[in-house]
């Protein structure tokens, strides 16, 4: 549909309507089917997200920029730009300047923040994530992690697999990313070394076996020689295996065919009101579909109804499949809101509050028993009643070795309680409700990522006393940081908010004492953190910074 | 955790999915549920319009989350007193027909100045009536979030950003404190001080922009479109006059001929091509086929090397 008005015909000031011209040069056919976006590139499905990942220094962003450049995917002013800045040590132009963008980068010559790249090819669109290797950057590798389909795991062949390389690849398998594909470089310093190459390949496969990785495979390569990536390598006449960018068409040929069969899962983004009568739920579709006149249930309420349209601008539709962002408009108007899941009746999950998760902490902050955090899970953000991790990931043994804190890039299980019960599910099973993000209450900080490993059964309702919330609780709990003048004040009051929002949200019912100055408990006194603890359940004691 | 085996990870969510959607209408649904996300969790949202195809697009996009409803937030469109008049018509031409609500800033105390982009530097320029005037209109409406149309493949540093990308107090950007991103879940809890920008437009590129306005038959600035127009060729780059306030150096001549934008802004700072691409048709042929990114055609750009991160820092967009 055009936007706007019609054309203004004549004289080169005129607007042109694109949709008229396109109906007009193209095939004939109305604006909306205009062809040209079903032209050649991408036949196959949705983009393929590749990253590179692996310990720093070991040549992943040399690794993007020579692929990008070998598969033609630059253009001229991004050619002669790199051309023309400095050399690398061997003599080749510098291709990691390529993903490197940050004034920072260059200068220091390591990768802070991951990069993403478009290229198209025959098959379908390649989105290429590079990823920085220095274990102080491993919250960005973990993001771009998250968004992979496959990966491409870098070691230096000089020195083979490092804990931060053994990091990288417990991070994708927390993640759920199965094909990794070893990548050995700098094979040129190590003088295309059969022997050298087939010690990491052992090494890899090991680890792979131990993760679970599929089709894994171990390809030798030299980053700014190009020896390997796109083109097999004279140097290494003994290795009978695909070059890399082969490898990764490979692979990818073969992912994506997979169906949408899963059972329907709905999380409402928010509620849609257009005059008086229209009031839909906004979402996307996250697994399964739904049809107009199937019947949904709100997972957490348990009531059910069934879809009277899915409307979309322009038309509405028969039928959503995961993936579509739609609004659902229902036959009877249950009280449902942002963060509400509707599921299909047959096949809904249990809302619950206690589940075990598998976590990448993220944060310099180590894990604190007394500060506040939530959890986003797909459209909700719940109070964490309790965390407790349990155990760690050993990065040099891969075991597990019993743990009680968490602290920047540990792997950790942890169980969590919830405030109140929302969907949650096995990311096995589900990734959009399994998947988490743990959040600082009072700074809004993303302090870790999780995937959710199991669920428990209910836990008991915390009690229904009322809670009041007083000055001197905030300012020795959350709030013993701040000072005494105005603009701390300030901030100790939307702490206060913050942390009667938590509550209730915890299911406690919150007073919030507003005559500042106006003393209650004690809060610093151990008596106060076990009453607390008992009158209104660990999510109130947690909240107020006392345990 | 029992790392040793996982079960293989489930393809059912939002990529395996997708097997039955076209690539342009994935895209199409994740601008949508960012566009829903940031709206749920910011107070005061706005989105920047900057009349080019992208913000047409990411304006189009605006419209289908919400509809039936409108968008429940105002465009924001920093003058600078320097843009193409055929810009400022589709502007208004766009506003009306839409019913949306429009603010329009520019920054007064520049313009009393006399900050221009012909006497001074690009950089004093953009600093005072972009990146200055943009700060000045986000903190007196106290927007908390605004969208904007970047994409990731414009730019190396652009090609970092995250969806949410926050600002610390003074609007500025520090690329070494980005916010994990993680799965599609998008974390919108501010900070003491701090604003987002909303980039719904992030995994798009130059070629996904151009097919989806043919697609859903969008309009765009006719400059966009090869025309004949008086042109002079200063510092390499091709110049349109768009009025009389440019004044010419010896030897410039003003030559009529065919040309037309790949990117728009202010007129003096923004390169023409020459084409002969008139119609939609041509104009993605010509950008499928291009050598040159667009980002060539932004004077501003190429001023030094490593500007537009600085700039950024700063607090430009
Ligand atoms: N000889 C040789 N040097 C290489 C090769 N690949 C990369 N290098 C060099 O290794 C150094 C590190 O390369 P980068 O691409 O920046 O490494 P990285 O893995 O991206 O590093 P981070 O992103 O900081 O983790 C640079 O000096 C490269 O020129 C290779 O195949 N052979
Ligand atoms: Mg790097």
């Amino acid at each position: 549909m055009a936007v706007l008005v019609e054309p203004v015909a004549d004289g080169p000031r005129g607007t042109h309507n694109v949709a008229a011209r396109a109906t007009r040069v193209l095939h004939g056919v109305k604006a909306n089917d205009a062809a040209l976006s079903h032209e050649p590139i991408v036949v196959h499905a949705g983009p393929l997200n590749v990253i590179a990942c692996g310990s720093v220094d070991d040549g992943k962003s040399t690794l993007i920029g020579r692929m990008l450049w070998d598969a033609d995917a630059l253009t001229t002013d991004q050619r002669a730009a790199i051309e023309r800045a400095a050399r690398t040590a061997a003599g080749t132009p510098d291709f990691s300047r390529l993903v490197d963008g940050l004034a920072a980068e260059r200068e220091q010559g390591i990768t802070i923040d991951i990069a993403w790249r478009y290229f198209d090819t025959p098959k379908r669109r390649l989105v290429i994530i590079d990823s920085p290797g220095h274990e102080q950057y491993t919250r960005n590798m973990a993001t771009g992690a998250s968004h992979a389909d496959i990966a491409i795991l870098l070691v230096d062949a000089r020195s083979g697999m490092k804990v931060q390389t053994r990091r990288h690849a417990a991070i994708l398998d927390l993640m759920g990313v199965r094909h990794v594909v070893l990548a050995v470089n700098k094979m040129d310093l190590v003088d295309w070394s059969e022997s050298r190459f087939r010690a990491i390949e052992g090494e890899f496969l090991a680890l792979a076996d131990r993760f679970g990785f599929r089709d894994a495979a171990a390809i030798p390569v030299s980053a700014v020689l190009g020896d390997g990536i796109a083109r097999r390598s004279k140097n290494m006449v003994w290795y009978a295996g695909l070059p890399l960018l082969d490898h990764l068409h490979e692979v990818s040929g073969r992912q994506g065919a997979e169906d949408a069969s899963g059972s329907f899962r709905f999380p409402v983004q928010m509620v849609v009101r257009a005059g008086q009568d229209f009031r839909g739920l906004a979402g996307t579709v996250t697994s399964g579909a739904i049809a107009r006149g199937e019947e949904v249930v709100d997972v957490v309420s348990g009531r059910r109804t069934r879809v009277r349209r899915i409307v979309t601008m322009g038309h509405d539709l028969d039928r959503a499949g995961a993936g579509q962002a739609v609004v659902l408009q229902l036959d009877t108007d249950i009280d449902v809101s942002r963060g509400a899941v509707l599921a299909a009746p047959g096949a809904a999950p249990v809302a619950v509050r206690s589940f075990a998760a598998r976590l990448v902490w993220l944060s310099d902050q180590p894990f604190e028993r007394g500060r506040g955090y939530l959890v986003r899970m797909a459209t909700d953000l719940v109070p964490v009643a309790s965390l407790d991790i349990s155990r760690h990931l050993d990065l040099t043994t891969l075991a597990e070795r019993p743990a009680l804190t968490c602290s920047a890039n540990d792997i950790a299980v942890a169980r969590i309680e919830l405030g109140r019960a929302t969907v949650v599910e096995a990311f096995a099973n589900q990734r959009e409700t399994g998947s988490l993000m743990l959040v600082d209450a009072v700074t809004g900080a993303s302090v870790a990522g999780g995937v959710v490993v199991e669920t428990h059964a209910a836990a008991p309702k915390p009690a229904g006393d009322t809670f009041r919330l007083t000055r001197s609780l905030i300012k020795h709990g959350v709030g013993a940081d701040l000072g005494d003048d105005a603009a701390s004040e300030e901030e100790l009051r939307r702490r206060a908010n913050e942390v009667a929002i938590l509550l209730r949200g915890a299911g406690v019912t919150v007073e919030l004492d507003d005559r500042w100055g106006h003393a209650g408990f004690d809060a610093s006194s151990l008596w106060f953190g076990v009453m607390a603890v008992l009158s209104f359940g660990c999510a109130a004691a947690i909240a107020i910074g006392l345990i | 955790m029992r790392p040793a085996r996982q079960p293989p990870a489930p393809r059912t969510g939002d990529r395996g999915l997708s097997a039955l959607l076209g690539h342009l209408d994935l895209l199409e649904a994740e601008s949508i549920h960012i566009f829903r996300e940031a709206t749920a969790q910011f107070r005061a949202p706005v989105l920047l319009y900057s009349i080019g195809k992208d913000s047409t697009v990411l304006l189009h996009l605006a419209r289908k989350a919400f509809f039936p409803a409108k968008p429940p937030f105002p465009l924001l469109h920093v003058d600078t007193t320097w843009k193409f008049r055929d810009m400022i018509a589709f502007r208004d031409r766009t506003q009306l027909e839409l019913g949306l609500n429009l603010i329009v800033h520019i920054n007064k105390d520049g313009i009393a100045r006399g900050i221009n982009p012909i006497e001074y530097p690009p950089s004093v320029y953009t600093e005072v009536m972009k990146t200055q005037a943009l700060r000045q209109v986000l903190d007196r409406y106290k927007f908390d979030a605004a969208f904007g149309g970047a994409r990731r493949d414009e730019e190396a540093s652009r090609a970092k950003e995250r969806v949410f990308s926050f600002r610390s107090e003074g609007h500025r950007w520090d690329p070494r404190k980005q916010r994990p991103e993680m799965w599609r879940l998008l974390n919108g809890r501010l900070g003491p001080g701090e604003t987002v920008r909303v980039f719904p437009l992030s995994n798009w590129t130059e070629k996904d922009v151009w097919r989806y306005i043919a697609r859903e038959g969008l309009d765009v600035v006719p400059l966009y479109f090869a025309a004949e127009r008086p042109t002079i060729e200063r510092n390499g780059s091709l110049l349109v006059l768009d009025d009389d306030r440019l004044p010419l150096r010896e030897g410039e001549e003003v030559k009529i001929q065919s040309v037309r934008f790949r990117t728009l802004g202010c007129w003096p700072l923004t390169a023409a091509v020459r084409s002969a691409a008139s119609d939609l048709k041509s104009v993605i042929e010509e950008t499928l086929s291009a050598s040159a990114s667009e980002r060539q055609g932004r004077l501003i750009d190429h001023d030094d090397a490593g500007g537009l991160e600085r700039k950024k820092q700063e607090g430009y967009f």
